[in-house]
């Protein structure tokens, strides 16, 4: 078997952290979190991560949004997948009521709205990671 | 002639148009060039924190944007709250370039950009760096013999700022006031919150904090109050019957812009300030026989 | 499962942009709660607040009044030996509790935010009777009348225009809010 992926949880609900990392490392997977935005870029600077799990409401405001942009930016972070897992939609609802969270803002690869169900987490994660082998072994 | 880029923010345009006559009027007797941003949008007062703070300073950066774009340097704004939240976010914009660059990509749909490199002031501070006390002395050409007036600073004019020449106690709007013809008063209060939105949101703490002023002021035997921002003129002037209600007394004093008694001063006719009714200092107040 | 992160920590994070220091720094020598003008009107001063946080008092914190008690007028910042932003940990835990849906029932500030953001995000401006309409249901009847009372007399007084304004490039302007809160279509 392959050595353990290596995940990044960005989300500043610490219970909600403790929920998905314990989903997470009872499926093999090596989990590190990070409960900020900054913290987080500098972790995922620092370490090599296959998949990064992204929130968006934290800290000041969607700076889950603003941090995705900068990934997609940067060099040696721009492949990494991203899965973000939001509950926006919940969060300021009363602000466009109804609608869904739109799907432009920036490049990701998959977004999911909280809760999720810990099935359907293990194979988006899996999903995201086998995608992202295959683009690596495609000749550029 | 100075050019300014000028921000009156919403307010102006309603609870406070005696703000913004006055305003005008009293820029143009003192050579002030105001020039209103074209097309600007709510600064967000202290609403939108509590949802999002990066939106917050994504709609102030907007007003910033537009200002830049004419090419002035300063952009001033009357109003205390419109002031604090262009004064910071100018102030992060400059500091954080992540935040500065995140919220440039949303102005890309305004076809706007900021850079945070303006000095960002408060019009009462433009009227005295820039004019000067002597230059206002020698306009005030009717000056305000025997009017006690109790200068008030509020809270955003001077706070959160640690750069200011004195937080605890600034003297400035006093200086003003001299200039004038006046004569500021000595009271504590001067610096303590009107209650500002709890007008609403906690009505009995507003009409409390409100009460504490007007009788500080009133105890120190004011003749006016005069104020440097929209929300505390208005908690100070509309809801005095509240007051008087709530609490049993019978508060009964004027609420003025302090550009509206330096255009008395420099002897505008009151309707162009705004003014319905001239303050009287109570010693000329003909006792009633 | 424990929680690794401490509350003064999850509080701290959401306020980290503004450089103050950490809330953990602080003394607790009461210097916010004497100098607050509305702390007769909270249900913890901001002292007991602080206090609070760094005791991991979560569900007390979310059901009290007090930060939706603080007028933002920066005196206790101004203040703080200890260099604390206490004024932005109030905008914090407002947001805190606004994010999280939890805050005490007859509060009138998380509406009014509510209120206010909305409308901007529709008109571009301020502008008081359209904001009224989200916070005057809580009011009691003596309070309407008085509203009224108040809102008729600026009217009369050409204080208050009937008429909201917009700002013209307002499609621009929501299309910039969407790139900062990724909520609705992308019209």
């Amino acid at each position: 078997m392959n050595a353990k992926k290596k995940l990044i949880i960005i989300d500043d609900d610490p219970d909600f952290v403790s929920g998905i990392k314990s989903v997470l490392e009872k499926a093999e997977y090596n989990v590190d979190a990070a409960y900020n935005p900054k913290d987080g870029f500098q972790a995922l600077q620092a370490g090599k991560y296959d998949l990064l799990l992204l929130d968006i409401m934290m800290g000041r405001g969607a700076e889950g949004v603003a941090l995705a942009r900068k990934i997609r930016k940067d060099p040696k972070l721009r492949e990494m997948p991203v899965l973000i897992i939001t509950g926006v939609r919940e969060q300021i609802a009363f602000l466009f009521p109804g609608q869904a969270v739109h799907p432009n803002f920036v490049d990701v690869d998959e977004l999911v709205e909280k809760p999720i169900e810990p099935k359907l987490l293990l194979e988006k994660v899996s999903a995201l990671l086998k995608a992202a082998e295959e683009k690596k072994l495609q000749p550029q | 002639m100075k050019q300014y880029a000028y921000y009156p923010g919403c307010s102006l345009e309603s609870l406070a148009k005696d703000y913004q006559l006055s305003t005008k009027e009293v820029a143009r007797a003192l050579d002030l060039e105001l020039k209103e941003i074209e097309d600007w949008n709510c600064c967000g007062a202290t609403a939108y924190f509590p949802v999002d703070e990066m939106l917050a300073y994504t709609l102030v950066a907007r007003n910033l944007a537009i200002a830049e774009k004419t090419g002035l340097t300063d952009f001033v704004a009357p109003c205390s709250a419109c002031f604090k939240n262009a004064y910071y976010t100018n102030a992060y914009l400059k500091k954080d370039p992540d935040l500065a660059e995140h919220i440039n990509f949303a102005l890309e749909e305004d076809h706007l950009h900021v850079d945070g490199k303006l000095n960002v002031r408060h019009l009462i501070e433009v009227i005295l760096e820039d004019v000067g006390l002597e230059e206002i002395k020698t306009k005030a050409v009717h000056p305000l013999k025997g009017l006690r007036v109790a200068p008030y600073y509020g809270c955003q004019l001077l706070r959160p700022r640690k750069d200011h020449e004195n937080v605890e106690n600034p003297r400035f709007f006093e200086e003003l006031l001299s200039a004038i013809g006046a004569e500021p008063l000595e009271y504590s209060s001067k610096a303590r919150c009107c209650g500002a939105s709890l007008i609403i949101t906690n009505r009995r703490a507003a009409l409390e904090m409100v009460r504490i002023l007007l009788k500080d002021a009133i105890d120190h035997e004011a003749d006016v109050i005069a104020t440097t921002c929209p929300m505390c003129n208005v908690n100070l002037e509309v809801y005095q019957n509240q007051v008087n209600q709530e609490f049993g007394t019978q508060y009964s004093i004027p609420v003025m812009y302090f550009t509206q008694l330096m255009g008395m001063a420099l002897n505008i006719p009151s309707r162009r300030l705004g003014i319905t009714k001239e303050p009287v200092p109570k010693a000329q107040v003909p006792v009633p026989s | 499962m424990a929680v690794e992160l401490s509350f003064s920590k999850e509080i701290a994070n959401m306020m980290y942009a503004t450089h103050g220091n950490p809330i953990t720094n602080c003394l607790q020598c009461g210097t916010c709660s004497g100098t607050c003008p509305a702390a007769e009107f909270m249900d913890h001063t901001p002292r007991v607040m602080i206090g609070m946080i760094g005791a991991d008092l979560k569900d007390e914190v979310l059901a009290s009044n007090t930060y939706w008690t603080c007028a933002s007028c920066y005196h206790c910042t101004v203040r703080c030996p200890a260099g604390i932003d206490i004024a932005d940990m109030m905008y914090a835990l407002k947001r805190y509790s606004m994010w999280k849906s939890r805050y005490k029932e007859d509060l009138i500030g998380p509406d009014f935010s509510e209120g206010f953001v909305k409308m901007i995000v529709n008109s571009g401006k301020s502008f008081e009777p359209i904001l009224a309409t989200t916070y005057l249901p809580k009011f009691s009847a003596s309070q309407l009348v008085q509203e009224a009372l108040t809102a008729t007399g600026l009217v009369l007084k050409g204080k208050m225009p009937l008429l909201p304004k917009k700002i013209k490039r307002l499609k621009n302007f929501q299309r910039m809010v969407k790139r900062i809160i990724p909520l609705g279509g992308s019209s």
